[in-house]
């Protein structure tokens, strides 16, 4: 064997730094499921998680303690920010549970306003100090921020967890090991899915049982997130990324491609994050809910929202639109109901005016589309209905993420006028030749889209079949499909910065 | 989703009494660790393992672009004890000295022998028989240069515009030997990269950027740097540290005027920036050329032009 070889291999963990590397925090260069160190340590961790399996109060204490080391790692020191939300949901949630009429009210109030003032100070201040500014006339000056890394995501944890104590949904949790474990569990700890506690907490009480089918389910998971989000998501991304440098700098037909290539990246990065982070979770033994059903399949808005972000439009559905008041308080407040809940989903996303309008956008469909079934309530539907009402979603919700990707309202608006006013239809032939590959990916990715889920259905059975002792070949050429395309500079997932 | 459905089938989601199968678990923790510490193996090895022609990739050469950042950031060569890969075609030993030169080539996949040519020394440090070659941005750059060419003395012989040429296509192929052979000049002026502003793989531009510079060896030359519609990833530090110190324009401390596009500089933003060239030519640069500023602008341009699109003609 070749010394020198073995010698660069094993040169990393002979560096004096190699400890310090594997256990400093870096808040510029968070960990993500896609980097190859967090890979191998997951597999490390698994291979010690043997140990713990059978006794269910190590393997919560096993995998809290490697979920805060995780959570360490992005975020150093505000994991114990997050450590005192945990402790005082925990505390506020037993008095709510005992407390009844305003006494519970009022604890509610205060332990959501506690909970989501981090959320508020972190990502909303300095977007408040300069609309005052500019409204005012003030001069405010913009706080240093770091936002922690998951907070609008466990915050929505949190509030629906008081919650859903305070309705007696669920029991609040007795054991403050189990309520961290809800709350830190790493696999939707950073960027979700949203898990509610009364779909989780009984899990950590009696988790799966851990078969042959069930590894196989979380390894294909685990490979098919890897390759939505590092082979498909981030190739695209370049050349969204090139052309939302200067829109104006590229053709009506390429911006259009841009807008296409955009809505396949958010959708590929984001459902490609959950698959990876499904796939964990159900190889540890639980089980989180789906958050995407084939939102471009969806023959309308509505139906685009029950397959989109699952888990954050259940939220706010049920811990915004409901409590509003519904469509219980007649036609009008309906409307203004939608557009509050959207215009707030909107905010989450981004503590800018685009992801606000972006939200109001999305409102204002919502409400046409339940004054058109109001209007045709017993309209039939076609094939062709069918097929032109999801053309149309999707070059609506594709209009839509410009507002979304666009670096500003400016630059939004000179992408979509370039489509109108600059086509140039023939340069096709010429993006075809000089980026081939963004093309071939583009088929690539609308055939994956747009292709029948019961075929789909079939595949995953028929690679499901395939013998245990293969997926460790599978897993390694997935890994080196992510070599041979992967950027020197990964996009991180776009869901991850809000 | 396909699979929640399908597993709900197959796999008993709830708790039973069977306790779970501790060595699936290590085999599960094992099926990620070795292919993980497989590919970081095959990133270590020193030789590529290829399919025909196809190359498997390794995460080492993608993980070295901060690595040769930094490196240049130190004045070191971070190639410099690898080998330099030249196409197969150049053979500099194997070449008649009366080799007859034709720009037939161009268009044309013809193969071609450089001939043994001898680069003047640059004995006339007033009149220089001047090639510019580029991507777009020569075709920008022409005019202004031509006017400065016309006020020193030179000869702008031959405007070469390769639109959407990167340094891999003016540094693996053998287009510019072609065109030195052809054009005999005794000062050359490059300029591209915007094509590139956003590449990443810097270690693949890094060869072919010290492939271009052998190809200039002997023959004065100002390689100037992309006019920058953005902030790059490490191009103008690559092209910098592979050309000969002080032949290296930074372009991109230059405030210039744009184009509609907001990319390309405008006939404004050109002239501009002949302009700063102009006084860096007579005060720093190694090759130091006389560039007064010309009395009279909008001169004919009476010289050579050859253009070709990458797109079409990715070169030799």
């Amino acid at each position: 064997m070749d010394t020198n070889w073995l010698q660069g291999v094993l040169s990393p963990l002979t560096k004096p730094d190699f400890l310090h590397k594997v256990l400093a925090y870096s808040t510029s260069d968070p960990w993500f499921f896609t980097e190859f160190s967090f890979l191998a340590i997951f597999g490390i961790f698994l291979i010690f998680y043997a140990i713990f399996i059978q006794k269910n109060t190590w393997r919560k204490v096993y995998i809290i303690a490697f979920s805060l080391f995780f959570y360490y790692k992005s975020s150093g020191p505000f994991l114990g920010l997050f450590a005192l939300m945990i402790l005082s949901d925990y505390l506020f949630a037993l008095l709510i549970q005992k407390k009844n009429g305003i006494v519970k009210k009022i604890l509610l109030w205060i332990s959501l306003s506690y909970s989501l003032s981090f959320l508020l100070y972190f990502k909303y201040a300095n977007f408040f100090i300069q609309n005052c500014n500019e409204l005012l006339g003030t001069s405010f000056i913009n706080q240093d921020l770091f936002l922690p890394i998951g907070i609008s995501f466990y915050t929505f944890q949190s509030i629906s967890y008081l919650v859903d104590v305070y309705r007696n949904e669920i029991p609040a949790s007795k054991n403050i090991g189990d309520y961290a474990f809800y709350m830190t569990f790493f696999p939707h700890l950073v960027a979700g899915p949203i898990v509610r506690a009364k779909d989780f907490l009984p899990q950590i009480i009696a988790p799966q049982i851990i078969n042959l089918s069930l590894y196989k389910e979380s390894l294909l998971r685990i490979i098919t997130g890897l390759l939505k989000k590092l082979f498909i998501a981030d190739y695209l991304g370049k050349y969204v990324d090139l052309v939302h440098q200067t829109p104006s700098g590229f053709s009506g037909g390429e911006n259009l491609l841009a807008m296409y290539a955009y809505s396949f990246q958010i959708y590929f990065d984001f459902s490609g994050y959950s698959d990876i982070a499904i796939g964990i979770a159900l190889m540890l033994g639980y089980r989180l809910k789906e958050n995407f059903d084939n939102p471009y399949l969806a023959k309308n808005i509505t139906e685009f929202w029950r397959k989109w972000h699952i888990s954050l439009s259940n939220w706010l559905r049920d811990y915004v639109y409901i409590p509003l008041g519904g469509n219980r308080k007649g036609e009008v407040k309906t409307y203004l109901f939608l557009m509050t809940t959207m215009f707030i989903g909107g905010l989450w996303h981004g503590a800018n005016w685009r992801f606000v309008f972006w939200g109001l956008a999305h409102g204002l469909a919502l409400a046409l589309h339940k004054l058109w079934k109001q209007i045709f309530p017993s309209s039939k539907e076609t094939w062709y209905s069918s097929l032109f009402g999801t053309v149309l979603t999707f070059h609506f919700v594709g209009l839509c993420w410009i507002l979304f990707r666009a670096s500003s309202f400016e630059s939004a608006f000179v992408s979509i006028g370039q489509m109108v006013y600059n086509t140039e239809w023939l340069n096709f032939t010429g993006f075809w030749i000089s980026r081939s590959s963004v093309a071939y990916l583009l088929l690539i990715a609308a055939f994956i889209v747009f292709f029948p889920q019961r075929i789909k259905e079939k595949c995953f059975k028929l690679l499901l079949r395939l013998p245990a002792i293969t997926w460790i070949i599978w897993i390694a050429i997935a890994l080196q499909i992510v070599v041979q395309f992967k950027d020197d500079i990964v996009q991180p997932f776009i869901y991850f910065q809000f | 989703m396909a699979l929640t459905k399908s597993s709900k089938k197959t796999s008993p989601c709830v708790s039973s009494s069977k306790p779970p199968s501790r060595w699936l678990i290590v085999w599960a923790g094992l099926s990620i660790l070795i292919p993980v510490l497989l590919i970081y193996a095959y990133s270590a090895y020193p030789k590529s393992i290829k399919i025909g022609t196809f190359e498997l990739k390794k995460l080492q050469e993608i993980q070295d672009n901060d690595t040769m950042l930094i490196a240049i950031d130190s004045n070191h060569n971070p190639l410099a004890k690898s080998v330099i890969q030249k196409t197969d075609s150049i053979n500099t030993d194997s070449m008649p000295s009366n080799a007859r030169v034709d720009m037939s080539f161009i268009g044309s996949h013809k193969s071609f022998i450089i001939p043994k040519y001898e680069f003047p020394q640059t004995t006339d440090s007033t009149k220089y028989r001047i090639i510019l070659i580029g991507d777009s941005e020569s075709g920008g750059l022409r005019y202004p240069l031509n006017d400065y060419c016309f006020e020193n003395g030179h000869r702008l012989v031959l405007s070469m515009e390769w639109y959407s040429a990167t340094i891999l296509n003016f540094g693996r192929s053998d287009t510019i030997e072609r065109i030195i052979a052809r054009y005999k000049p005794t000062y050359i002026f490059l300029v591209f990269g915007l094509n590139e502003l956003y590449a990443k793989d810097l270690k693949i531009r890094k060869n072919a950027a010290d492939l271009l510079a052998e190809k200039l060896k002997g023959i004065p030359y100002a390689w100037i740097g992309p006019a920058n519609w953005q902030e790059d990833f490490g191009i103008n530090k690559v092209f910098k540290s592979s050309a000969d110190t002080g032949t290296y324009f930074l372009t991109k401390k230059l405030v210039l005027p744009r184009a509609e596009d907001g990319r390309h500089p405008s006939s404004k933003g050109y002239r501009m920036w002949m302009d700063s060239i102009a006084v860096w030519l007579e005060t720093e640069a190694k090759y130091k050329i006389s560039m007064k500023v010309p009395t009279k602008r909008g001169r004919p341009f009476r010289s050579s032009i050859i253009t070709l699109n990458a797109v079409k003609f990715r070169g030799y």
